[in-house]
């Protein structure tokens, strides 16, 4: 046993670093400071060959080992963690499950261009309720003909929007836990499958991270990735490979802090000598480099496993977790040998310091991959642990009466709109100040993306004055936009709308977003597009202009005075949403006991979230011993 | 002396009536008795579809003998084994040993076990097979767990009769009428057959469904239950009642507000609560006190409305006891897809709102439990008639 990387492997490295020190460096600085994908890198990364590295020529990929393309990941994380993540994701998790689980004709559509660095790849599986536990996933896939019908939304997803294919996890049989999840690829430019914004993230700012929302997305047949049900089976898979990628990317980002910090601290003279010859710096240096050379064997090895075939998922496991651990301590270390001047943006250190901590968090926090290893090395029980089945959700903002108001002129829907509100008890004689305090406000009118122009911030404006409401906005309009202050913005990251009236405009509805105004009494949506989610989320909506329908409506609420001031706010009441009844409940024609998969069968070993139709053929009723056969659907 | 009526062609009621008995089941009060049905076919072959209870077996054989008039007894079908129709099996059988009992296979077991003795008497048949009496034929079919598992339902379909065991059955002796059409079934029925469909049967709508849905394929004109009256038109009530009953579907949108009162301040906010419902326009309101009330008419009347206003008092930090038990016995019988709303009372410590909404969520599938909770300190005072009348509005609200 000779623990070397081979010549070829040390080629690919001079390679990818000669590449990366000459392209990435010299913009890291800016695409960080601008949040911005560096989209002819990813360009010349294809032409480099680096985005089809571990796969097959026959299949447009490099057709190099997997320690190979760890080493590409680390190389470019070294320079810039964000440029390392985008190949991580799309490699490993964008492309790898269609290279494992799809077919032939999948492979040669899907896998060939983005081996070949055409296309970008990226993975859907976490969602606002299903972070650690894929068991609370909420996405939904219909089957309806030669069609899935796709509804949810996927949270935090690296290379979206950028990516053209998407692997995407939803569920296809309800109630069973885990054992309902099937995983589908879809393509940017499907009808309904739409972004949210560009999450401004701590590091790692030159990759792009998004919301992915699908609403009524028809999917081909075709498209269903694996069987239906093997979902959770291909997800945990492809994230054991996804492991060794981030681990790649822990150890390049702490291998560029240690250099940096190395290289200072041997320039840095204090008391009369660099500071790399006192001991309380050279013992973190030493440190340092123990801990890369741990992690790197532990990466590499990881990889050397997968390349052979063999179990490698505790290993990735050991390998991500360590790593990421290790960087932190690494970076934090290179930073306190900077002293003040790390501190300061423009320093790589400092970038690297917030680049590292995503490691610690994405693609299975280290809690989990404690919970993997552990599981590898006590009882093998814990494996198939199955997780218990979530409660189910509904929209996000709760029950709403979802009267989209389509009748009409646009004139005619307005005034539509001002009736019912007005049925529901809202007095427009009376207004708060436009700057009430949102948490205080009772009304408020809030501008999305969709308003457009700063100029139009007017017509918001002018609603808000005849609608007696307070002026808010979505995230972006805030942030990015800046067309109000950010104490402005909705969301669950920014101000809790707990009012009577809210008026969406142009916003499509981020999760985020309308967390922040779940507490709402009455939210009324108008965007141009009617597969916004913020209509599955309203009491009113209107599909139409904001240009033609906002002065319309100013105008149908404007009764020609000012606006008396109001008393003090009396919150109006929602319905109760409607408690739903289980479903897939099967009872026995013996005795009438009842199978529910929410609850299994525990004294016979049949855990919570088991499809009737997955119980074991000897399954017996419980109560009286009437076989399967003997069961009948509720 | 017999008492018979004839049905159709060739077939005679032959059952009694039972006026001394008060609770059926030993559990359900039944004030206006109750029938047990049996039949006669003389065909060929001579049939007598399933006995009666011991209690009127006097009256059942004389009614028996009357219509064969000397004739032998070839077969007597049993659909159902539940004593009140199966206990006379071996006095047939002892009077009459040329007969052959018909029969499924759990039905066999449960007649072994209950001692009706039947030796080697019997002839053991299955869904979907098919006996011919002469110029009748007759289709078995299953019926599981409605109520039992044996259960089974047997259709002639010479004459388009269903012998539907204790499906379509109501409480209710029927005194000389026989026929749906002989009496105002809307009028003076109803409540009964509900009483009795949703207390024996309630629990079991998956398997009145799967029935229902094997039935709605053939042609039936006559339907006779083993208790209460003969069904032969109209049809189209009764089965949408069953719809109803046994997808567990309101019959009529109206409140039902069970209360638990022990000294009357409860009541009186029932009461009142009542009132204002009216008040606001929902009429339909049935109050009922659960501590003088049995619980068979509360589950009827469960079934009947689509909301369920519970009124109760703190006991031992708890629910009301026969509040409780009334919540147990809604949930056995399966009872889903209703709007319930919760006043409470409690003097030092009170628990019951939360208890019942804890019930109902935890207990019971698919209870909208409304927002809006009624707290009394011991009465009602003018302090809490704004929160009465936002529980009324919710109500009215969820109505819509």
């Amino acid at each position: 046993m000779y623990f070397k990387t081979t010549d070829e492997q040390e080629m690919l490295r001079t390679k990818v670093r000669d590449f990366a020190e000459k392209e990435v460096k010299p913009i890291a600085f800016l695409l960080d400071k601008e949040n911005r994908f560096p989209d002819e890198i990813v360009k010349k990364m294809g032409k480099l060959n680096l985005m089809g590295l571990p796969y097959p020529k026959e299949y447009g990929g490099a057709g190099l080992d997997v320690v190979s393309y760890a080493i590409a990941v680390e190389e470019l994380s070294r320079v810039d963690g964000g440029t390392g993540v985008i190949l991580s994701a799309h490699v490993s998790l964008g492309s790898w499950p269609i290279f494992a689980y799809g077919t032939e004709e999948q492979k040669q559509k899907y896998l060939v261009p983005l081996a070949q660095g055409k296309k970008l790849g990226a993975f859907g599986l976490t969602e606002p309720e299903a972070g650690s536990d894929a068991g609370g996933t909420e996405t939904t896939a219909v089957l309806d003909g030669d069609h899935y019908i796709l509804n949810g939304n996927k949270i935090f997803i690296t290379n979206a929007d950028k990516a053209d294919i998407y692997v995407v996890f939803a569920v296809t049989a309800p109630d069973t836990g885990t054992h309902g999840i099937s995983a589908f690829i879809i393509e940017k430019g499907m009808e309904g499958f739409t972004f949210g914004d560009h999450y401004d993230k701590m590091g790692i700012r030159s990759s792009s991270t998004a919301e992915l929302i699908f609403n009524d997305v028809k999917v081909p047949k075709e498209n269903l990735l694996g069987k239906e049900g093997e979902g959770f089976k291909i997800a945990m898979s492809t994230l054991d490979g996804g492991r060794i990628g981030i681990a790649s990317q822990a150890l390049g980002i702490a291998q560029g802090a240690y250099e940096n910090a190395l290289e200072y601290s041997k320039e840095r003279i204090q008391f009369g000598k660099p500071i790399c010859q006192q001991q309380g710096i050279s013992f973190k240096l030493a440190d340092m480099a123990t801990m890369l050379r741990a992690s790197r064997l532990l990466v590499y090895s990881a990889a050397e496993l997968k390349e052979n075939h063999e179990p490698y998922g505790m290993e990735s496991a050991m390998a991500k977790q360590y790593a990421s651990d290790s960087c932190l301590t690494i970076v934090n270390d290179a930073l306190q040998i900077f002293g003040g001047t790390g501190y300061l943006k423009g320093m790589e250190v400092e970038r690297a310091y917030r680049d590292a901590k995503i490691c610690t968090i994405y693609e299975g926090t280290n809690e989990i991959q404690r919970v993997v290893i552990a599981s590898h090395i006590t009882d093998k029980v814990s494996n198939d642990h199955t997780p218990a089945v979530g409660k189910k959700h509904g929209p996000i903002t709760g029950n709403r009466k979802k009267m989209i108001l389509n009748e009409g002129s646009a004139k005619e829907r307005t005034d539509a709109l001002v009736a019912a509100l007005k049925n529901d008890g809202f007095d427009f004689t009376v207004g708060i100040a436009l700057d009430t305090p949102i948490v205080q406000a009772e009304r408020v009118v809030s501008a999305g993306k969709g308003i457009g122009e700063k100029k139009n911030m007017k017509l918001i404006e002018n609603l808000a004055v005849q609608a007696g409401a307070a002026i808010g906005s979505s995230r972006p309009v805030a942030e990015t936009l800046q067309y109000v202050p950010l104490d402005r913005y909705v969301g669950m990251s920014g101000q809790k709308f707990k009012g009577n009236l809210y008026i969406a405009c142009g916003i499509s509805g981020a999760g985020q977003h309308l967390k922040g105004i779940k507490d709402a009494a009455t939210i009324v949506a108008i965007n141009k597009d009617p597969h916004a989610p913020i209509f599955k989320n309203c009491d009113y909506g209107i599909v139409g202009d904001l240009m033609e329908i906002l002065p319309l409506l100013t105008k149908a609420l404007d009764n020609g005075k000012a606006k008396k001031p109001a008393p003090p706010m009396v919150k109006m009441k929602r319905p109760t949403p409607k408690k739903e009844i289980p479903q897939n409940l099967y009872v026995c024609n013996g005795c009438g006991y009842e199978y529910n998969p929410a609850i299994g069968d525990p004294e016979n070993d049949i855990r919570p979230g088991t499809s009737f139709e997955k119980l074991p053929d000897e399954w017996i009723c419980p109560e009286c011993g009437e076989d399967k056969t003997g069961f009948i659907k509720a | 002396m017999h008492c018979v009526r004839k049905v159709t062609e060739d077939l005679y009621w032959v059952g009694a009536n039972d006026h001394r008995l008060a609770l059926f089941e030993n559990i359900h009060p039944i004030p206006r008795g109750v029938s047990y049905n049996a039949y006669v076919l003389l065909d060929e072959k001579t049939v007598l579809f399933d006995t009666a209870d011991w209690s009127v077996c006097r009256q059942f054989l004389e009614n028996v003998d009357a219509v064969l008039s000397g004739r032998p007894l070839d077969y007597l079908v049993i659909n159902h084994v539940e004593p009140d129709h199966a206990a006379s099996i071996a006095e047939i059988l002892l009077r009459h040993p040329e007969t052959v009992v018909i029969s499924n296979e759990k039905a066999f077991m449960l007649m072994r076990q209950f001692g009706f003795s039947i030796d080697s008497r019997y002839e053991e048949v299955k869904e979907g097979d098919i006996k011919s009496f002469g110029k009748h034929t007759v289709t078995f079919v299953a019926a599981p767990m409605v109520h039992w598992p044996e259960a089974m339902v047997t259709f002639d379909t010479t004459n388009g009769v269903l012998f539907s065991a204790d499906a379509f059955g109501t409480f209710g002796a029927i005194d000389g009428k026989l026929f749906n059409d002989e009496v105002n079934f809307d009028r003076n029925w109803i409540d009964e057959a509900r009483r009795y469909y949703t207390n024996i049967v309630g629990k079991y709508g998956p398997h009145v469904q799967y029935l229902l849905k094997k039935a709605a394929g053939i042609d039936i004109k006559i339907i006779c239950p083993l208790h209460g009256l003969v069904w032969r038109n109209n049809l189209g009530y009764f089965i949408d009642k069953y719809m109803k009953w046994s997808t567990y579907e309101p019959e009529e949108k109206g409140v039902l507000l069970v209360y638990a009162s022990m000294y009357g301040n409860t009541e009186s906010a029932a009461s009142l609560l009542a009132t204002k419902l009216v008040e606001k326009g929902m009429t339909n309101v049935s109050m009922y006190d659960v501590s003088n009330t049995d619980i068979s008419y509360l589950i009827s009347e469960t079934f009947r409305l689509s909301h369920i206003v519970f009124a109760s008092v703190t006991y031992n930090l708890g629910i009301y006891p026969k509040m409780h038990n009334y919540l147990m016995d809604m949930k056995a019988l399966n009872i889903q897809n209703r709007t319930a709303a919760i006043l409470e009372n409690g003097s030092w410590a009170c628990t019951a709102g939360s208890l019942i909404r804890k019930f109902l969520d935890e207990e019971l599938k698919g209870i909208t439990v409304l927002d809006d909770t009624v707290t009394l300190n011991s009465a009602m005072t003018t302090a809490q008639e704004p929160s009465m009348d936002d529980m009324v509005a919710s109500i009215i609200d969820s109505m819509k």
